[in-house]
């Protein structure tokens, strides 16, 4: 690792202290408690009227390299509800484009929702992806996994070049074992390919570019709605947590933060728009 | 940002990341003036390596004609352009590279070609540069000039792709130098397919992760040249192992041709990649143009080329082009025969220098019948 990564990473890791010690600044989020029963997908669900919205101000990533120091999205709204069992977030931000099509230079929409892996009041993770040993946890809602469950996963020949012909395909041919050297990132199960049952993944990071997939701990869920030029997503997940990873308990606290892509504005991993710490308050 | 070695700009140069040479360092030669742009190599390795869903469009290794032959369409034009004028003449390079020139917030200048840009890889196919006058199809050589230039990924010392990903998901092998792009690791940013000046980086829309030439891997682990080679059909090329700047060995061909007769010449040095890859370049085609696409020995390249049947070691290296599939690590030259050897001694190939002449009689006597050139 060069010097000039090292230097931007104790520099991270002084502005993660920064950000524990100014805890009592922080903006706060609070989970209140819902009759109805988890989990919850729906984000136009009559229940959210009683949540109150916390106002989240995004910034730039202008820590590491790459960067984008203009993203599209300059805050969002967060609400956040649970029922004993299910913690649930709604998430709103502005966005004129739906982008949900992905090939070489389109990009899709995306939001991430991050909490530190073992809460400490006083010893705040990073909120810019964690940092070595301050580790968190990162749910991902993309616009493309919703549109690969709401409409399947787009081919080649019929959705996302119309027109095109292909002869024939490995998989056509061949046993399903015996295709999967030919499918790539599919082959090799990387879940990042596409959604079969949620357009939320559960990630873990401890720093910038290890940010890690978690395929025994896949339970966040939800669904994301674009309409009038606005995102409405909702990200819900079980309250207790796994060996190792985050949970919540009814009264509890925690800290979450935020970042969002815009696709449409070609943002993508660290050319993004994301936010500082929040404290997360969970009602009895 | 640390500072690296760079032999082919003859100076230190700014990378991401520490230098650290492989042991072996995969290389590929191209002899341009034999190059028929026939696209066998092509559909070799498509059929090998890219038959699948996403890669329809997706061509690792490509021949296309220069100068108006591009895939994906104008990739270097447009980097050049991006990069500005630079001063490629004389042994030390006195421009910037592309790590050198990038732009606050990027590592390195780079852009993303558009989707339609990888639409036509047949793109100016056999168009020649300059007008036909008057009269002029009379006159040998021609003024108007065209040539093939085939490409695969250089395999670079200082890869782009490699430093350009902020996940490290793209390795390069301590074993061979092959670079690798991990299909766990990547989460399809496109960083890669933006900072790779060659554009041999390519996004899988259905895998939604990026994808690249993988130097024919498994081949290369049991000592065989990479399936674009062998399958060449004009043999106009060589695969195996290029030595470290301080490590000349004349008994490797490519060390020879590169090094000690120096008749090849890497694809844009002025990036800063160090590629792995080198062209002979072609004979007939002006230097100014050839000089900002092959660096400043190009010309002494070209001279070195002709001169080629006065050195029986060089001849020797050059015909072992397409002699054998198996990688050549070591060669002599004996008794008007060039011998190639693998890494552990053994012998792979014998071809003379000269083929044996044999005048038969217009008439055979014992048919009874006349001989024409076919029989």
């Amino acid at each position: 690792m060069s010097t000039r990564w090292g230097t931007r990473l104790v520099l991270a890791a002084a502005l993660a202290l920064v950000a524990g010690e100014v805890g009592a600044q922080m903006a706060e989020l609070r989970v209140v408690r819902v009759r109805e029963k988890g989990p919850f997908r729906d984000p136009a669900a009559a229940f959210w009227k009683d949540a109150p919205a916390t106002p989240v101000a995004l910034l730039p990533q202008a820590m590491t390299l790459p960067n984008n120091l203009k993203p599209a999205v300059q805050s969002l709204q967060a609400k956040a509800v649970h029922d004993g069992k299910w913690l649930a977030l709604l998430l709103e931000w502005p966005d004129a484009t739906r982008s949900d099509r992905i090939v070489v230079d389109q990009f899709g929409d995306q939001v991430a929702i991050e909490f530190p892996a073992e809460f400490k009041k006083d010893a705040l993770p990073s909120p810019m992806m964690g940092n070595p040993g301050g580790r968190v946890e990162i749910w991902q809602w993309r616009a493309a996994f919703q549109q690969d469950l709401e409409r399947g996963r787009p081919q080649v020949t019929n959705d996302l070049y119309p027109n095109a012909h292909a002869d024939v395909y490995p998989d056509e041919l061949l046993r399903a074992i015996d295709a999967r050297p030919y499918m790539g990132a599919v082959g090799v199960d990387n879940l990042i390919t596409h959604a079969d049952k949620s357009p939320v993944l559960e990630q873990l990071a401890e720093g910038w570019g290890s940010l890690t997939i978690q395929p025994d701990d896949q339970r966040a869920d939800g669904k994301g709605v674009w309409a009038d030029g606005t995102w409405r997503v909702v990200v819900t997940h079980p309250l207790a947590g796994g060996e190792g990873h985050v949970g919540f308990a009814p009264g509890g606290e925690s800290a979450v933060a935020f970042a969002v892509w815009d696709g449409g504005s070609r943002e993508v991993g660290p050319r993004k728009a994301w936010s500082t710490w929040a404290a997360l308050k969970l009602a009895e | 940002m640390p500072k690296v070695y760079n032999w082919q700009i003859g100076r230190e140069m700014d990378y991401p990341y520490e230098g650290a040479r492989p042991k072996k360092q995969f290389a590929m030669l191209f002899d341009t003036n034999k190059c028929i742009a026939c696209q066998t190599c092509t559909v070799a390795c498509k059929t090998t390596w890219t038959p699948g869903r996403g890669q329809e469009y997706m061509f690792w290794n490509n021949v296309e004609t220069k100068p108006y032959g591009y895939y994906p369409l104008g990739w270097d034009v447009k980097i050049l352009e991006q990069h500005g004028v630079q001063d490629v003449g004389g042994p030390v390079y006195k421009g910037k590279t592309l790590f050198e020139s990038a732009p606050s917030g990027e590592r390195i200048l780079g852009y993303l070609p558009e989707d339609l840009d990888y639409a036509h890889p047949n793109v100016g196919e056999d168009d020649s540069f300059g007008d036909m006058q008057q009269g002029e199809l009379l006159q040998i050589p021609h003024m108007q000039w065209m040539y093939y230039l085939p490409r695969i990924c250089n395999h670079c010392t200082y890869p782009a792709c490699l430093a350009s990903c902020p996940r490290m998901s793209i390795y390069k092998r301590e074993e061979d130098g092959i670079v690798l792009l991990d299909q766990t690791r990547c989460r399809g940013y496109r960083e890669c397919v933006k900072g790779c000046p060659y554009k041999k980086t390519f996004f899988n829309p259905i895998t939604r992760v990026s994808e690249k030439c993988i130097g024919c891997y498994p081949a290369v682990e049991g000592g065989r040249q990479t399936q674009c080679t062998i399958t060449c059909i004009g043999k106009i090329r060589l695969q195996g192992f290029i030595g470290k700047p301080d490590e000349i060995r004349e008994d490797n061909p490519i060390d020879y041709i590169v090094r000690v007769a120096k008749i090849a010449c890497p694809l844009y040095p002025q990036f800063g990649l160090e590629p792995n890859t080198y062209y002979i370049p072609p004979v007939h085609v002006p230097p100014r143009y050839l000089v900002q696409m092959f660096g400043a020995g190009v010309e002494r390249a070209i001279a070195g080329y002709r001169k080629a049947a006065d050195d029986e070691k060089l001849l020797g290296a050059l015909l072992l082009f397409g002699a054998t599939p198996m990688i050549i690590h070591h060669y002599k030259v004996e008794a008007g025969v060039s011998i190639g050897f693998d890494e552990k001694g053994g012998e792979l190939v014998r071809v003379p220098l000269r083929e044996a002449i044999h005048v038969r009689a217009a008439f055979d006597e014992q048919h009874q019948a006349y001989r024409t050139n076919i029989t």
